[in-house]
């Protein structure tokens, strides 16, 4: 059995430039931590909206960051799971899609019409360079197992190919639901896939 | 499963590695409760893990205040400092310098430990935040096998050592201090005589006395580069200042010896460490630092006991053994020096060419500056750092106490190239050293003893100031703003023209986050004076201060007046006045955007503020000795349930040793790390005397001690080893009580 990184992470992207600015991320996250919007016991906001490219405005939490991510030019949610992984592969990869996708269904709801997630894509990130580094033959290694979990997670099959060349950058999947799917049903069969039985 | 500690094991060095095996054996120790709290708290923090805002469990969320409760329950890393509560791991980078490689390796913790972000501090260090204590000796490892060290990055202890980032490059300098930092680094790293601090000891190293790079009469022990004609000959050496410092009371740096030989430099930084090791203040850490001990005795008396010190400083080959590998300490240039001729200037070349570029002293060669909001950079931007800096410049990266990265030795004909890399990497601002260029320290973001947002009031400053960038006349866009969160001075808002450091004022039931204005400060002659507080305005209001201040002083100034002199023209009473209408403080109910601080949306309150570690525990040294024999011994227990009997035979004796010299360095400091002396001195002033005879077993747990180190054992199988384990046991506890009973603290 593969064993799990030490952190995962699964960022969705937004489809459109949204008219909310990163300005107006940190009070809601910290509304978030006043009315305990998301899982996860929530710490803190830190805001590096300031850094090109960056982690954007982070809600910290104990087993697992949420963050308006910046990084690779475009904006997204991404949920960084931090501890606590189910000891198997697809299960922790159940458990971070479905933090990412409800903490982005959430973002989506506070500015309705203006923030909208592209949830037939996702970067996964494994951030664990001593188990997973970067190189093309542990893509081959993983990839069967990785968009098997996928696969059962968005009850389609997926296309995986890596984010980076670059061996001393993170283990980055960007996976993408094949085929003409209506988006609408994607996301239904994501939500109830992802809900805990 | 492959661990870093077996990845790593050829690519760390011993000494590092026994040092990170040890502090993980005290993570256990202390998670076992089997470790003092406190103790446990000291190593920590001297091995850079401090502790980040909200770790005491509570975190007001602008309503109300509520426990964040963390999995490990009560378990605490410190007092008060839950263990599962994010933490900050700070980096020493001596002088700031760094390899490509390095870089590379802080950029994957940043990423896999932290949260993506490397921060620059105002002592050169790195510092990860978010990091959870149970990676920290993997993160280290990791550092040790690039050469990189935590060890003594906080505590009471000797800081990182820092120097001018042109040193080596600069037109001005003497000569270039940067080997002689290094030197003194290792030197002072884990040495004997810097264990028994109150408080923290910051070194610096500057090149000339005119310009502001090394700092020294801002730091505890200051050394400014000089040569003397000595017989026709020039030698070199160091003008050595002592007792600066900012904080809440800051201090010029007295001159302690005009010029101190280079021969000399070690001893005499040995004796200043034990005459302040053995006077200096240990109870009350707010008067703990040497500048209290200097002030208290008069430079004249400290320098007498550092003379006499100076004598009885044992013999060290270490004194003069870096002299002759000086010429070693050579820079590489990634390409051959040449001019900047007809090249094509990229758009936004010419303003990054006139603040960001410095024309080293050797021909064709630049040194430029990587201008960083907030000292903030990710980890992606220091892996394409790594690769731009091989292409241009080679190993030659060095961090700046102004929170930003040095690129030299650039062949000035790359210059417009490695604009256009920087660019592209969200690197290539211009602006550098200028009012744009903020200073600050970390403040409520993460820090327990933050009063108010220094951050976000520099990205809210920062932010005005760029839009505006090219209206300001040179006088303005010239001045230096440096910004504190609390009155603890991390952001050196003393020595910045226009200075903040945060407070807070009632108005009627509640709190609002404040900023005092302090003005005049001076960045040059080494932080030459120290600015005047005028007043406290609302954080909300601190932009329209800056506005004021600038514009009157552009207004008023006569041609080429320093700030600096246009603020004592002035005089603290018309500032003040100037100021007044800034300084009101407007009603909850009329103005409540006033109590919420930058950045924030909580209501603002205070009630989340910790008790800080900047100070470390202040714990005796035996409490820290003996802790690193009792870890040794869990690390002996660890190998006995490995099966490797020999280890823990090995490991045992070496903790039985160990708290042998936790006791005789109580009486005699310069034991030193032999065996046979540390014995010997054992036997003669304990057991002989009887000092460590138990009541009832008399000498006989001083005696196993004495059994192994006069016997090494033919053959170690279980039952010996398990013996060994017992006795060790038994000795540590002996050397306890005996502590206890000798230096008076418990008797019963
Ligand atoms: S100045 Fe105060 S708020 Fe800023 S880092 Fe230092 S102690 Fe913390």
């Amino acid at each position: 059995m593969t064993i799990v990184p030490k952190r995962l992470a699964v960022k969705f992207n937004l489809k459109r430039e949204p008219r909310i600015q990163p300005d107006d991320l940190a009070p809601i996250f910290q509304r978030w931590i006043q009315e305990h919007t998301v899982d996860g016991m929530l710490i803190d906001v830190i805001d590096y909206k300031h850094v090109p490219e960056g982690p954007g405005v982070i809600l910290i939490a104990d087993e697992g960051d949420y963050g308006y991510d910046l990084s690779d030019g475009q904006i997204g949610l991404q949920y960084i799971r931090k501890r606590d992984l189910p000891d198997n592969l697809p299960d922790a990869l159940r458990l971070t899609f479905r933090q990412a996708l409800s903490a982005a269904r959430q973002l989506e709801s506070e500015a309705p019409g203006d923030l909208a997630f592209d949830y037939l894509s996702a970067k996964i990130t494994f951030l664990d360079r001593m188990r997973y580094r970067n190189t093309s033959e542990r893509f081959d290694e993983l990839h069967d197992e990785i968009s098997s979990a996928l696969s059962g997670i968005y009850g389609a099959s997926v296309r995986l190919e890596r984010c980076y060349d670059d061996p001393r950058f993170n283990f980055a999947l960007r996976s993408t639901v094949n085929g003409d799917l209506p988006a609408d049903d994607v996301v239904e069969g994501l939500t109830k896939n992802l809900t805990p039985v | 499963m492959t661990t870093w500690k077996e990845q790593l094991a050829d690519q760390i060095p011993e000494t590092m590695g026994i040092l990170i095996d040890t502090y993980e054996a005290q993570i256990e120790l202390r998670k076992q409760g089997k470790l003092d709290e406190k103790v446990f708290a000291e190593q920590r923090l001297r091995k850079g893990a401090y502790g980040q805002r909200y770790d005491n469990g509570q975190r007001h969320d602008g309503v109300q205040t509520r426990q964040l409760s963390y999995p490990s329950g009560e378990l605490v890393k410190g007092p008060d400092t839950l263990w599962d509560a994010p933490g900050m791991q700070r980096i020493k980078i001596p002088y700031g310098g760094l390899t490509a490689r390095q870089l590379e390796v802080l950029s994957e913790l940043a990423d896999e430990y932290a949260d993506g972000i490397l921060h620059i501090t105002t002592r050169q260090d790195i510092q990860l935040h978010y990091v959870h204590i149970d990676d920290t000796p993997d993160l280290m490892r990791r550092l040790a096998a690039v050469g990189i060290t935590t060890q003594e990055a906080c505590g009471n202890s000797v800081r990182n050592i820092t120097a001018c980032t042109l040193a080596g490059v600069c037109h001005d300098e003497v000569f270039d201090v940067s080997p002689y930092a290094e030197a003194m680094t290792q030197f002072l790293l884990g040495h004997d005589d810097v264990q028994d601090f109150g408080r923290k000891f910051k070194v610096a190293f500057s090149g000339c006395a005119g310009h502001a790079c090394g700092l020294v009469k801002m730091h505890d022990l200051g050394l400014l580069a000089q040569t003397r004609d000595v017989d026709g000959e020039i030698v070199r050496g160091f003008t050595v200042f002592v007792g600066g410092g900012l904080g809440t009371v800051p201090h010029q740096a007295k001159v302690l010896v005009d010029f101190c030989s280079e021969e000399q430099l070690l001893p005499l930084t040995q004796a200043v460490s034990r005459v302040f090791a053995r006077l200096g203040e240990k109870k009350n850490r707010n008067r703990a630092r040497i500048k209290f001990l200097v002030a208290k005795l008069g430079i004249d008396e400290f320098r007498r006991l550092v003379q006499e010190e100076l004598e009885t400083v044992p013999h060290d080959d270490r004194h003069t053994a870096y002299l002759d590998s000086l010429g070693d300490f050579t820079y590489e240039p990634a390409k051959a020096g040449m001019s900047l001729n007809g090249t094509a200037m990229p758009d936004g070349f010419a303003n990054w060419y006139q603040t960001n570029v410095y024309h080293q002293a050797q021909h064709g060669y630049s040194a430029i500056t990587l201008h960083l909001p907030l000292g903030d950079f990710t980890a992606q931007q220091g892996f394409h750092l790594a690769d731009i800096a091989r292409r241009f410049v080679g190993d030659n990266i060095r961090l700046s106490v102004e929170q930003n990265i040095v690129l030299r030795w650039v062949a000035d004909a790359d210059l417009p190239a490695i604009y256009r890399e920087l660019h592209a990497i969200g690197m290539g601002d211009a602006g550098a050293g200028t009012i744009v260029d903020i200073t600050t320290c970390p403040g409520t973001d993460t820090c327990k003893l933050g009063i108010a947002s220094s951050r976000g009031l520099t990205a809210e400053l920062r932010t005005r100031l760029i839009e505006r960038i090219n209206l300001l006349p040179d006088a303005v866009r010239e001045l230096k703003i440096k910004v504190s969160g609390c009155f603890n001075s991390c952001g050196q808002h003393h020595v910045a023209d226009i200075g903040f450091f945060g407070n807070s004022r009632r108005s009627g039931n509640h709190k609002m986050p404040h900023f005092q204005v302090v003005l005049g400060g001076q960045w040059h002659e080494n932080a030459g004076s120290y600015g005047l507080a005028v007043g406290a305005a609302p954080a909300k209001r601190v932009p329209d201060v800056l506005e004021a201040l600038t514009n009157r002083y552009v207004a008023e100034r006569a041609e080429d007046e320093s700030f600096q002199s246009w603020v004592k023209d002035l005089g603290r009473k018309a500032i003040k006045a100037m100021l007044q209408p800034y300084m009101q403080l407007p009603s909850f109910d009329d103005q409540p955007e006033y109590f919420s601080d930058w950045g924030d949306s909580r209501v603002y309150t205070i009630d989340d503020i910790g008790v800080g570690e900047c100070a470390g525990e202040v714990v005796s040294l035996f409490s820290l000795e003996i802790a690193k024999a009792e870890s040794t011994h869990f690390e002996a227990l660890l190998a006995l349930d490995d099966g490797n009997f020999h280890l823990a035979d090995e490991q045992a004796y070496k903790a039985m040793v160990l708290a042998a010299r936790a006791l005789v360095r109580t009486k005699y400091l310069d034991v030193g790390d032999d065996y046979d002396n540390i014995v010997n001195e054992f036997r003669s002033r304990f057991y002989d005397t009887e000092l460590v005879y138990d009541r009832f077993a008399k000498g006989k747990f001083a005696r196993y001690l004495f059994k192994r180190h006069d016997q090494i054992p033919n053959r170690v199988n279980e039952d010996y080893a398990h013996q060994m384990m017992d006795e060790t046991q038994l000795f540590i506890e002996n050397i306890h009580t005996a502590e206890q009973r000798i230096n008076g603290v418990i008797v019963s």
